[in-house]
């Protein structure tokens, strides 16, 4: 019992490392391993930094995160106010590996949810809340610690490919800004926000274009703006046009280079944004690369009409434009108190046709040389309708001589002429009033009354009836003249005539010429016996003379010349709609001749025309035995013409008579050839007497 | 105890080694203290384990160790759509006392935090008091002794917690639950502190009194 102690505690006690147990292998392990993990994780601490923000919206320590590319590179750990509260400072625990990049060149910004017309962006912080990011580009630049937050997401990100470049407005013009950058409706770029210019007179924007399409902007590029939408009316009907929801709420800014073979552009460069794509490609052929030459010029007279942005031409090519207008006053220059027209005139160097690069300087003195020569600013008439001026660059003959005014410092002022505006203007004026003063309101009511006279002659029953009359008398004659009464005619003739021979056969076996023989013997005797009686013969003779000029003065061809104009009339008669229908009624008009015809055969008319011709025959025998009272008649007749022969043989002194005589004879005879023509005619074709050929 | 107590003042306790005789610690044979080597189960036969507090020391150290990282780090991560919350073990229960839910927040204070500090607290007494002598009898040591070991295994009730929890609400997007770091800690905490108590060999708690005793008798 008593050995026991030394036993067990004698080895304890004499080397405390010996009964040192192995476990405790276990508790050191933990504790270098918690050393060492405590070390590294302090180790692996990054530094802290410091931005400061306008607002802490959304951040909050110990949570908020600070991204880079969307991965956490670091925690926001404290939040607290700057100086005079004017800010909020978030300071932020950079992961290590990052912290070297984390230079003065780096920028950061809260990351928000955000709803545009083009599109959500941020969507994921609405539920994990507001993170910043940061951005910085891969080089180690000299280290900072505190920056300053940027209000809104920076355009161009460090570390990202793209053409940086600014985009300006053009004088006047507008810019939207924060816009997507379109090339053939693809988003490719964007304007960042817009700045105004120091002066005021310009908008101007940073802009990127992200790669690769950098290389599509060339110097010879032009931006114009695509917001908005335009509305035109065509022969096509009513069109809108926009290029995208996108950019009609919100805007976009669209570019082109309208002119090949340019290299790209470098950053930096500065664009003008145009209204419009007209706009932008015209600039391209004006260049407005080179400064603008402005010169004054006071007009005497102060004339409305004349506004800014109003051409200026030089031999009628617009080479600049109105700037600026203001009236003037100048009691020391001009010596009066009257308001005069002042104006600026923005003159485009490289429109005036110079050869090479053009400068202003250069500009004004071609301008001073040819002020010297004539050359004058005088007021125009730009628009007859509008009534808008422009001014006129003219050369003036034989003008006083006048100089460029240049001054140091000042707008060199240019020498004017007097204004063509009223002329023009006045001339105008008169070809209007006259065209005022024309009766045509007289004019039209009598045109309207005429034609309505016109119409109701043409719509008459007389007229529309006509052509019908017409053809009732034509279809009445043909049936005439085909009756068969008619074609009996000449037979009946024939009759008649064989009667006629007969009787004269009578005549000549009753020694009429014998008879007639002696009375003309009697009558030359009876002539000689009249001798002194015979005086009052040419009186006769002469008022026969008469008669028969008076027969040829007749007026014949007035006649011959209404007939034709009757047979004209007739042409058209026959040629009216009326007519056309005529063969038809003809037909049927026959038709109905060939029936009446056949009536008439029926009906005894032929009788009645042959009785007729009896009745005739009858006459001719009656004339037959009447001229067996002839021989008397002939005796009597021999007497008259043995007194008549008495009186030829006084008449026999004058060969003019005589022949006057002749004359007479001849006509007479003319007579009656002509009358036995037409009676052989008759005999030919009796239907002619009816036809008049 | 009271019982206990009564013995104690009954009569005085002998043990084992005082009377030459060792007991198998894995099959309770007891032999003549020169055996080296358990005749019924072949264990090796110690009167007294030599390196026991080592152990309990290097095991309590860890425990501790682990405990540290438990209550830093978080515990349970509650992921939901709208944000990622994460609490340590005191940091959830204070919000559960905010919320008014005492009972439950008095339940994860006592399971983890109390329970696992007082077995610390335990264990280093124990320890301590084998090599000085305590002012506890040895009855009450030894209860104490059994309390601890007894009460170990409940500390594992937060890791339940954590583990039932994390595996039955994981809805995706909408809520999820992920053990924290601090799970980890904290069962290896529970784990080494129960290994600790396992270590500790209780019969050294009588022995100290005797050398107490011994000491006296010997001055």
């Amino acid at each position: 019992m008593t050995d026991v102690p030394p036993v067990t505690i004698e080895p304890k006690g004499r080397s405390w490392l010996s009964g040192l147990s192995v476990v405790w292998v276990i508790p050191v392990l933990a504790l270098a391993m918690a050393l060492s993990v405590a070390w590294q994780s302090y180790n692996d601490r990054g530094p802290l930094i410091t931005i400061e923000f306008q607002d802490g919206s959304g951040i909050a320590p110990k949570e908020t995160e600070l991204r880079f590319r969307d991965v956490k590179v670091g925690l926001v750990e404290e939040l607290h106010f700057g100086d005079g509260l004017r800010s909020v400072l978030a300071r932020v625990r950079i992961d290590k590996s990052m912290a070297q990049y984390v230079d003065s060149a780096a920028s950061f910004w809260v990351v928000r949810p955000e709803l545009s017309p083009s599109g959500v962006s941020g969507l994921d912080t609405v539920l994990s809340g507001v993170f910043i990011e940061g951005s910085w580009d891969s080089e180690i630049g000299p280290p900072a610690t505190s920056f300053k937050g940027l209000n809104t997401a920076p355009l161009y990100r460090s570390g990202e490919d793209g053409l940086q470049f600014a985009l300006r407005s053009i004088p006047g013009g507008v810019l939207s800004a924060n816009t997507p950058i379109l090339y053939r409706g693809v988003e490719i770029g964007r304007v960042g926000p817009a700045r105004i210019s120091p002066e005021g007179n310009f908008a101007i924007a940073e802009a990127v274009i992200y790669e690769p399409y950098g290389r599509l902007v060339t110097p010879a590029t032009r931006f114009w703006d695509t917001s908005g939408f335009s509305v035109s009316l065509g022969p096509n009907g009513a069109e809108i046009d926009f290029t995208s929801i996108a950019t009609l709420l919100a805007g976009g800014i669209t570019f082109d280079t309208f002119v090949s073979g340019t290299e790209p552009i470098g950053d930096g460069s500065v664009f003008e944004v145009y209204p419009s794509e007209l706009e932008a490609r015209n600039s391209v052929f004006n260049s407005s690369e080179v400064a603008i030459l402005e010169l004054r010029v006071v007009f005497e007279d102060n004339i409305s009409g004349l506004a800014l942005d109003a051409p200026v031409e030089l031999n009628g090519l617009q080479v600049g434009t109105v700037q600026h207008l203001s009236g003037l006053v100048d009691r020391e220059t001009y010596g009066d108190s009257r308001v005069r027209l002042n104006v600026v005139l923005g003159i485009q160097p490289s429109r005036l046709g110079l050869q090479g690069e053009i400068k202003p300087e250069d500009a004004l003195a071609f301008l001073q040389e040819r002020v010297q020569s004539g050359l004058r600013a005088r007021l125009a008439s730009g628009n007859l309708l509008t009534g808008g001026l422009k001014v006129e660059l003219v050369v003036v003959e034989d003008v006083e001589p006048a100089e460029l005014e240049i001054v140091e410092g000042a707008t060199p002022i240019m020498p004017t002429t007097e204004s063509q505006v009223t002329d023009t203007a006045a001339t105008v004026e008169g070809v209007f009033s006259r065209i005022n003063s024309l009766p045509i309101e007289e004019l039209l009511r009598s045109a309207i009354g005429f034609m309505e006279s016109a119409q109701n002659i043409v719509n008459s029953e007389a007229i529309r009836e006509a052509p019908e009359d017409l053809r009732g008398l034509l279809s009445d004659i043909r049936g005439v003249v085909t009756s068969q009464s008619v074609k009996d005619i000449p037979v009946t003739m024939n009759a008649a005539l064989g009667r006629l021979d007969a009787i004269l056969a009578q005549i000549e076996e009753e020694q009429a010429v014998a008879r007639v023989l002696a009375a003309i013997d009697a009558t030359t005797a009876a002539a000689a016996n009249v001798g002194g009686v015979v005086d009052g013969v040419p009186a006769l003779v002469d008022r026969l003379v008469e008669v028969a000029a008076k027969a040829q003065i007749l007026p014949l061809e007035e006649l011959t010349d209404q007939v034709t104009e009757i047979l004209r009339s007739a042409d058209a008669v026959i040629s009216a709609p009326a007519m056309q229908q005529l063969p038809a009624s003809l037909a049927g008009a026959l038709d109905e001749l060939n029936r009446t015809l056949a009536e008439l055969r029926e009906g005894g008319a032929v009788t009645n025309v042959n009785a007729t011709l009896e009745s005739t025959r009858a006459a001719a025998d009656a004339v037959a035995i009447s001229t067996a009272e002839l021989p008397e008649l002939v005796e009597r007749i021999t007497e008259v013409f043995d007194q008549a022969s008495a009186t030829i043989a006084g008449y026999n002194k004058g060969e003019v008579i005589s022949r006057d005589a002749q004359a007479a004879l001849q006509d007479i005879s003319e007579a009656s050839r002509a009358i036995s023509a037409l009676a052989r005619l008759l005999e030919r074709n009796p239907s002619a007497l009816i036809r008049g050929r | 105890m009271v019982g206990m107590e009564r013995i104690e003042q009954r009569q005085k306790i002998l043990t084992a080694r005082q009377m030459g005789l060792v007991a198998c610690s894995r099959c309770q044979q007891v032999w003549e203290k020169d055996v080296s080597i358990c005749g019924r189960c072949g264990h090796k036969l110690v009167s007294r384990d030599p390196q026991s507090l080592q152990r309990v020391w290097a095991y309590w150290l860890i425990g501790l160790m682990c405990y540290i990282p438990a209550n830093i780090y978080p515990m349970l991560q509650t992921r939901t759509l709208f944000y990622t919350q994460q609490d340590t073990i005191v940091g959830g229960a204070i919000e559960l006392i905010e919320y008014e839910s005492y009972a439950v927040a008095l339940v994860i204070l006592f399971a983890s935090v109390v329970i696992p500090i007082s077995k610390f607290l335990a264990i280093a007494f124990l320890a301590i008091s084998v090599q000085r002598p305590p002012s506890v009898s040895h009855h009450q040591r030894q209860m104490l002794y059994e309390v601890v070991e007894y009460i170990g295994r409940w500390s594992m009730i937060d890791i339940f917690v954590v583990a039932i929890l994390s595996s039955l609400v994981q809805l995706k997007v909408l809520v999820s639950i992920y053990p924290g770091p601090a799970s980890l800690f904290f069962a290896l905490s529970v784990i080494f502190t129960m290994i600790s108590a396992q270590a500790f060999d209780s019969r050294l708690i009588w022995d100290e009194a005797h050398g107490k005793d011994e000491g006296k008798a010997n001055d």
